[in-house]
């Protein structure tokens, strides 16, 4: 229980130490060639761009929009039973999520076509890991505080359990035009394959205890309940043999697996930039439109049915001649043969969770030399007023769309960006969504010559007592870009 | 001076991004979490009609019957149960006096407990009953060892008469209230 306890604490909580998917730092940050990858259409200027392989884009992200680590655990003499009832019972709705997403590139590369240079072509390979659990809130007061006592007619929810994770690799491919002085668009296509994915997003039913007809207590179950899993079972087997080779199977499982060896899907990313005037930008990307088709090592376990009991009921003078003692037994079986639960097999389509940005952005300030003017490729930096690379700040506002289990959920941000000539761009932003009206991130960019290094970093007030953070983001990667022929 | 600048928003910004800390905390504080729901069933019903009571005749038997009852003895409820109240409830609305025991068997059929309860005549009203177990109450282990259930219903009254009521009838009801200790 205490094992299974910390791991969920971990898996949940823990990761909000760390790190949601949004990445409003990042977002039309065009100085780091991974924005390419939230916006497909953001103005690119590089020549070439190749990723350190494994540390060019590493994320990691966590949030919990209802109860934090340090309320739980801060050592602050308050019994650990109250806190529970207080903070997580008596607060959190079925609503509140705990979420984490991690992504780690793995290769990135990017060239602008030889012959088209207003094409800026990118390709590469990222692992992604993505979990949100829905705090299930009837189920949780149902084991907290049963179906007695006060309980006695509630209507316990079963659609409360709601919760989706997925790993999975991304190989990927992208283009990225200039069609005009004021608009570049862009377009990458995605093929996924799954290490692992599970689902639990559409249960519905209720568990009721109230006044019997004929007893005193009449007990309802009627559940539409549904666990996917699509290469669970493979790492579970592994496990549960526990042979001297387990480390070895598991690596193997896990390398076939990351090389299209399981389940596959396909993606689509596309993405804008317009210039409405020389100083205003607007931008916008959809990402990861598309799923996944789970046909290998699928193992879905199911609960569907509705019953009732009272009890053992005897009717006289009907059953005056049953004599069977085993009136128990029947009323366990009965109940079972009402709500058939079970394994199968069938496949199952998994969609990927949809993201869209939009922003606007006002630049403003000159700065004279373009920070990218010793740019060979002749693209996008073409100098003058018209140029955005010529302004030295920009301000504006972000608007980031994701398709939950329970529906979209919206970030607000708002932005102010400085450039300090071609070497270090700054980007402090201000975001407000479910989990935090405090969000203040500030984002790094820094070009040593070919080199570049950006860090990136939400949520910096809570940094404090990070513990106490309902949300953490933090983004960091090397590359190296070329903006001539050097 | 400028490069000196740069320097310094760079320093800065990185300090900044690396000066996470936390309160310490304290996840020993797990062990005290204490989760005790409240369980809530129906477990015995029985009814007759006031016809098949005078069928059985004076001053007899007119249903016994023992049935297997594993719900308390399942090892997981008799390890985790702290507490509960079994409540009865018997309407009797025939013209006779009734008397219906309840015993409590082990696997050898031995009565670990017995409730005794005699019901007067129609109009006796709703007649409830509450039985503790655990602290306070009679002990847990005749719950925990229970196997199964001895109805017995008698007739203490005569085997003729009819209650002027329409539809006249002895009705036994049951339920569980437990607390758990799941952790």
């Amino acid at each position: 229980m205490r094992i299974r306890f910390y791991f969920l604490l971990l898996g949940l909580l823990g990761s909000s130490v760390l790190c949601a998917q949004n990445k409003e730092l990042l977002y039309d940050f065009y100085e780091i060639p991974q924005s390419l990858m939230v916006n497909p259409g953001v103005k690119t200027s590089e020549k070439w761009h190749v990723g350190i392989p494994v540390i060019s884009g590493l994320s990691f992200q966590g949030a919990t929009s209802g109860v934090t680590v340090n309320d739980l655990f801060a050592n602050d003499g308050i019994d650990f039973t109250t806190k529970v009832q207080e903070r997580v019972l008596d607060a959190m709705t079925r609503k509140d999520d705990f979420s984490t997403t991690g992504q780690i590139e793995g290769i990135t590369v990017g060239f602008r076509g030889r012959n088209r240079p207003d094409d800026y072509y990118s390709f590469g390979m990222y692992g992604e890991t993505d979990v949100i659990v829905y705090w299930p809130r009837d189920l949780a007061f149902l084991a907290f505080e049963g179906n007695g006592g006060a309980n006695i007619g509630r209507s316990f929810d079963l659609g409360d359990l709601k919760l989706r994770g997925e790993m999975i690799n991304v190989f990927h491919f992208g283009i990225n035009r200039k069609m005009s002085e004021s608009l570049t668009v862009g377009a990458r296509a995605k093929l996924y394959s799954s290490i692992f994915q599970f689902q639990s997003i559409k249960n519905s039913g209720n568990f009721t205890t109230t006044e019997g007809q004929d007893n005193i207590y009449v007990t309802s179950i009627n559940a539409n309940m549904q666990l996917q899993t699509a290469g669970v079972r493979g790492f579970y087997d592994i496990l549960e043999e526990d042979t001297g080779t387990t480390k070895k199977d598991i690596k193997s499982l896990f390398v076939d697996r990351v090389l299209l060896g399981g389940n596959l899907g396909l993606g689509f990313d596309a993405g804008f930039s317009y210039q409405l005037t020389p100083q205003t930008t607007i931008t916008g990307s959809i990402l990861d439109l598309g799923f996944i088709y789970n046909n290998k090592d699928v193992w879905n376990y199911t609960l569907n049915g509705s019953t009732s009991t009272e009890g053992i009921s005897v009717y006289l003078p009907e059953d005056i001649d049953n004599v069977d003692n085993d009136l128990w037994q029947e009323l366990i079986d009965d109940i079972d043969a009402a709500l058939p639960h079970g394994e199968t097999q069938e496949s199952y389509i998994s969609f990927r969770p949809v993201k869209a940005y939009g922003s606007i952005r006002y630049d403003f300030g000159e700065g004279g030399n373009s920070p990218f003017n010793n740019c060979g490729c002749g693209v996008n930096d073409q100098g003058g007023g018209s140029n955005r690379d010529y302004y030295r700040n920009s301000v504006g506002g972000q608007l980031f769309m994701m398709k939950r289990p329970r529906g979209v959920q919206a970030a607000l941000t708002g932005f102010y960006q400085k450039r300090f000539g071609k070497t270090l761009a700054l980007k402090t932003t201000y975001t407000v969504d479910k989990y935090s009206f405090t969000n203040v991130g500030l984002g790094l960019n820094l070009q040593a010559g070919p080199v570049n290094f950006y860090i990136l970093g939400d949520n910096l007030l809570s940094y404090s007592n990070i513990a106490d953070s309902h949300y953490a983001s933090l983004q960091f990667g090397f590359n190296i870009i070329s903006w001539n022929d050097n | 001076m400028k490069r000196s600048f740069y320097l310094l928003l760079c320093i800065s910004a990185l300090l900044l991004l690396s000066q996470s800390c936390t309160e310490p905390q304290d996840f020993s504080q797990f062990d005290d979490l204490s989760i005790t729901p409240t369980l809530a069933t129906g477990l015995f019903y029985m009814e007759s009609d006031e016809v098949t009571i005078n069928d059985a005749g004076s001053l007899s038997t007119f249903y016994s019957q023992t049935v297997n009852f594993d719900a308390f003895n399942e090892q997981y409820v008799a390890e985790h149960l702290i507490e509960g109240t079994i409540t009865y409830e018997i309407l009797n609305t025939t013209s006779k006096q009734l008397r219906i025991t309840i015993e409590f068997l082990d696997e050898a059929e031995n009565t670990l407990d017995a409730e005794l309860f005699n019901i007067d005549p129609d109009p006796s009203g709703i007649n409830i009953w509450e039985v503790a177990y655990g602290p306070g109450g009679k002990s847990l282990d005749i719950l925990a060892n229970t196997s199964s259930l001895r109805i017995t219903a008698t007739n203490l009254g005569d085997a003729t008469s009819v209650s002027t009521q329409s539809e006249p009838k002895i009705k036994f009801k049951s339920a569980a209230e437990f607390l758990f200790r799941l952790k």
